[in-house]
């Protein structure tokens, strides 16, 4: 049973996110009838013309500027998300670890609130200068926090947990302080904070796309040892796990991933934590299955969520409340679930 | 010559390590060869386990060092020294769902570069090792589900799986019963002599330590005290100093090997007024009392004993005065005088659960005309085989005396306790 689930699990949930992603594409506010959708679907994709003449080039714009760009950035950045939450907690053995942990969200808004309060409207390959900011704060803030817990050459743990918080904590008083100086900020900044994929497109896929890549080629190759890693880290040593290394290189790729996403998107809350979760209810704690099925699981839950955010009210609803709307009750579900059940 | 000199696997030269100010090893030194069985005994604290750190390579030395199969452990990486050496360590629980199959697994991992998947060899070497340790039964079953022996086995099916020269063990069997308690050490000598695996064991039961390992190390304070066969090592003089209390040491008949038997650690000598006691025995059974007496503090003689008995040999070990016949003879007249000298100046006497015949109820001869008070074990009266002479010689000492009788020496200790107790009130007078 499991092993046939392994076979031909991953080749179903791929099979099963294009799907999500086609039918994403055709729903949305803009009115453009389901079968003028595929056409300009066919055209752009494959060149194959059905009949172009009747469709407007702003619903062709809409299709395909807007909302396909949109719902592949919604699937890369949900899947780097619950990547990085799955790299996390396999390496903090914490199951509240998430991607935001080292303080990476908190330095992002804090970019994200100086770009914005100084309006900052310089741009660096057509990304806005807030995001850029956002990613110079995340990257900041991870090294910060990071050389703070040094100790010699090792990295404790504990440490990089508290120094997280503690960072975190800090930066979040200094955004709150801009709010106060800067009040007719304060909305912008609470929008950004939300994490939204509105009005984001081909040119943020592209710029987030090799972060996310590389990290998850990293990542992959270190499946193995995160799953030793899970015994501890002194029997880890023992079985030849360079535990040092390993820890940098997951906590470095992770929070490059992350802070890539953030700066685009904004804070995206739950995604990175709960994600893992639910995957590791069915696949089981092995880093090998849990890693890539997080990925595209955790994908398929953005575009969903954000299809919702986009969708549900005449007004475009901030996609991080979507996302903790969902995922709080529905954890919370499977907790109870897997109490009851001894799953 | 060089062929016959046993190959040198691991050595310790002088090792220093310290977790913060607080040196542990204290200049250990040690050299252990190839085919070794090696015990690490001592009490809590003495840095064995620390050892262990140090060679895993989890805790920098301070100075000294070890040297792993002639390189520096230092200049070893992670992944070498896992190929090297494998650790058992005391008990281990995860809260994941790691099958038995996945963990054993995992020892292969520094065979494994990121690149390469697990081959089939790997899952040979798995499958054997799953075997030896008997847990292939159980391979697909989730490890936090197994009871500690099992749990235990499929640690050491890891070891076996990481498929090294050495194999270290930190108290394999202290989480276990005594069933798995031996079923783990002969499987880790199977290990050692089947396929010639170097054992460097950390044990706490001395006991087994002395059955199975073919070498001890005693150590205390992070050096080493003795360093030998259990024969040279396990002595009353060397666990004395090491562990801080009376230990009994005899050959254990069935297997040739020294075995312990600890008697006891707490004093209770200050509450008790110190009382001269005198102890009829020289059987089996008055061993216990014996050493209740002597631990609180009275002065205690014993007589007329056989040499061998087991009251002979615990009086030898306590070094309690007795009156010794020689084994399997009638206590002669010369030993009976000197008895009831040694009895004079008692303030108590008991004569303890012992059959009387006619070989020594001339123990019981005089005692009426002694100033201690008399106590008389009732059981004695169904152990009699001296056609009457006992009830004469009890009739004899009534005539004169109080005879106490008691049901056991629990009893006689209880009066002894209430009689020498000292008051706190005049103590602190």
């Amino acid at each position: 049973m499991k092993s046939r689930f392994k076979k031909y699990g991953m080749l179903i949930s791929i099979i099963s996110c294009i799907i999500i992603i086609y039918l994403c594409t055709l729903l949305g506010v803009a009115s453009i009838s389901f079968l003028d959708a595929n056409k300009i679907l066919l055209n752009q994709l494959f060149h194959i013309d059905l009949g172009m003449e009747n469709i407007s080039a702003g619903a062709v714009a809409i299709i395909w500027n807007v909302r396909l760009p949109r719902i592949i950035l919604a699937f890369i950045t949900g899947g780097a998300l619950a990547l990085c939450g799955a790299a996390y907690q396999g390496i903090f053995k914490n199951p509240m670890a998430d991607p935001y942990l080292l303080g990476v969200s908190s330095g992002a808004a804090l970019g994200a609130s100086i770009g914005i309060v100084l309006n900052f409207s310089g741009g660096f390959l057509g990304l806005s200068g807030t995001a850029v900011l956002a990613f110079i704060g995340s990257f900041a803030t991870i090294l910060i926090v990071y050389n703070i817990s040094k100790v010699g050459r090792k990295v404790p743990v504990a440490t990089l947990l508290l120094s997280g918080i503690a960072i975190g904590q800090t930066l979040s008083a200094i955004i709150s302080l801009l709010m106060i100086f800067n009040q007719e900020d304060i909305a912008k900044i609470m929008f950004w904070t939300m994490g939204s994929l509105n009005g984001l497109g081909w040119v943020q896929v592209i710029a987030v796309l090799p972060y996310v890549l590389l990290g998850c080629v990293i990542l992959l190759t270190s499946v193995r040892e995160l799953d030793i890693m899970l015994l501890g880290e002194d029997t880890a040593t023992q079985l030849g796990v360079d535990t040092e290394r390993l820890k940098k290189k997951v906590l470095i790729s992770s929070s490059i991933i992350t802070a890539a996403v953030v700066s685009v998107t904004g804070i995206i809350g739950f995604v990175g934590l709960i994600i893992p979760h639910i995957v590791r209810m069915v696949t089981g704690p092995k880093h090998r299955v849990l890693v890539p099925f997080s990925l595209l699981f955790g994908g398929a839950f953005l575009i969903l969520c954000d299809t919702l955010a986009r969708t549900v009210t005449g007004q475009e609803i901030p996609v991080g409340i979507i996302t903790a709307a969902f995922g709080g009750p529905f954890f919370v579900f499977l907790l109870r679930r897997r109490k009851k059940g001894g799953m | 010559m060089q062929r016959l000199m046993p190959k040198i696997m691991l050595k310790f030269e002088d090792v220093v390590a310290a977790y913060g100010e607080r040196n542990v090893l204290q200049g250990f030194s040690a050299t252990i060869c190839q085919g070794e069985f090696v015990g690490l005994i001592g009490p809590n604290g003495t840095g064995k386990s620390t050892l262990l750190k140090c060679l895993s390579g989890l805790l920098p030395l301070k100075s000294g060092e070890i040297v792993l199969e002639a390189k520096n452990n230092r200049d070893y990486s992670q992944r070498e020294r896992a190929q090297m050496v494998a650790v058992v360590p005391q008990s281990f629980d995860i809260d994941y769902d790691f099958t038995v199959e996945d963990i054993v697994l995992m020892g292969r991992n520094p065979y494994l570069s990121y690149k390469v998947k697990e081959s089939q060899n790997d899952y040979d070497i798995v499958t054997e090792a799953m075997r030896m340790t008997k847990t292939l039964s159980f391979k697909k079953r989730y490890y936090k589900n197994l009871s500690g022996g099992e749990k235990q086995r499929v640690i050491i099916a890891r070891a076996i799986a990481q498929d090294t020269d050495i194999v270290f063990l930190d108290e394999p069997t202290s989480a276990l019963d005594i069933h798995h308690q031996i079923e783990v050490m002969e499987l880790i000598r199977d290990l050692n002599l089947k396929k010639s695996v170097t054992v460097v064991a950390v044990l706490h039961d001395i006991n087994l330590a002395s059955r199975y390992c073919n070498r001890l190390i005693l150590m205390k304070d992070g050096q080493v005290v003795t360093d030998g066969t259990p024969k040279d090592v396990i002595t009353e003089d060397n666990l004395k100093k090491v562990y801080e209390m009376k230990m009994f040491v005899q050959e254990n008949k069935l297997f040739g090997k020294p075995e312990i038997i600890p008697l006891r650690v707490i004093k209770e000598t200050e509450d008790y007024r110190s009382l001269r006691i005198h102890v009829i025995c020289g059987g089996n059974k008055a061993s216990q009392i014996l050493e209740e007496l002597d631990a609180l503090g009275h002065q205690v003689t014993a007589g007329v004993v056989n040499q061998g008995s087991d009251d002979w040999t615990i009086c030898d070990v306590l070094g309690i005065p007795m009156v010794e016949e020689s084994p399997f003879t009638s206590i002669s007249e010369e030993k009976q005088q000197e008895n009831l000298a040694m009895m004079a100046d008692c303030d108590f006497i008991l004569i303890s659960d012992l059959p009387f015949g006619h070989g020594n109820i001339n123990n019981l001869l005089g005692l009426e005309n002694l100033r201690g008070e008399i106590y008389y074990h009732q059981n004695c009266s169904n152990n009699d085989f001296t056609e009457g002479k006992l009830t004469r010689c009890l009739e004899q000492i009534r005539a004169k005396k109080m005879l106490t009788e008691i049901d056991d020496h629990q009893e006689f200790l209880e009066i002894v306790k209430n009689r020498s107790l000292i008051e706190k009130e005049s103590r602190s007078i």
